[in-house]
């Protein structure tokens, strides 16, 4: 199993969440984040902004769900027409077990 | 990692407290869904075949807010944790949510530097 998380604009979460929904991967927590990037925060006059608001979406998978779980997702975030800074980032840790707390299962 | 329900944190701190898993880190409410896990009033509703109801299936899923408790410890307290945490959560209905476990590669205490098991105890 696969851990996503996924740190997209706010404003693109709902599209990403709908778009997972339609793919099948239905089960998704999402955790309201601030956060900078390789651009160190967006700089206007003088100010520079390096807490921008983020979302960051956790969902488990099969390691076989891998591409397909990250082009949808990647897809739905990416600014159109062709993505710009902060878009967000995509990281991919393993996971070595799932419980199901209701069911008490070890299962994902 | 374990996402539960908001209204099962303070079950899930005093049986952690109880088991001497004292120490923990907790998000505020986050937002999450199940799996297809549509809200018990409607699926009442559809059992019952309400037309409000059924427009409801298929749609997206309500997010329910939710709560993150993220714990480190070492491999040996691992099952007594998950024991915990699922006793502490369960209710008979679906939706207490999900536990998983993450490998740690390294972990360090600030105040002292120590690093691995030593900087859990």
């Amino acid at each position: 199993m696969l851990m996503i998380r996924a740190i997209i604009r706010p404003d693109k979460s709902s599209k990403v969440l709908k778009a997972l929904f339609e793919a099948g991967y239905v089960a998704v927590t999402k955790i309201p984040v601030v956060g900078r990037g390789k651009q160190r925060g967006i700089k206007i006059g003088d100010v520079t902004y390096d807490e921008l608001p983020k979302e960051m979406l956790i969902m488990v998978i099969k390691d076989e769900d891998k591409e397909f779980a990250v082009t949808t997702i990647m897809e739905a975030a990416r600014t159109e027409p062709k993505g710009a800074y902060g878009d967000g980032k995509i990281f991919i840790t393993p996971v070595e077990e799932a419980y199901t707390i209701s069911r008490g299962t070890k299962e994902l | 990692m374990a996402i539960i329900r908001i209204d099962k944190m303070n079950a899930t701190k005093t049986a952690l407290s109880a088991a001497g898993l004292p120490s923990m880190t907790a998000t505020g409410k986050v937002f999450g869904r199940g799996k297809g896990l549509w809200e018990a009033k409607v699926l009442e509703g559809v059992k019952a075949d309400l037309p409000e109801a059924l427009v409801h299936l298929g749609k997206e899923p309500r997010l329910r807010p939710q709560r993150v408790v993220t714990l480190v410890v070492t491999d040996d307290k691992l099952n007594k944790a998950v024991e915990t945490i699922i006793e502490a959560n369960q209710t008979p209905e679906p939706g207490d949510g999900k536990i998983f476990v993450i490998p740690l590669y390294e972990s360090v205490r600030v105040r002292t530097g120590e690093t691995g098991d030593n900087s859990l105890d």
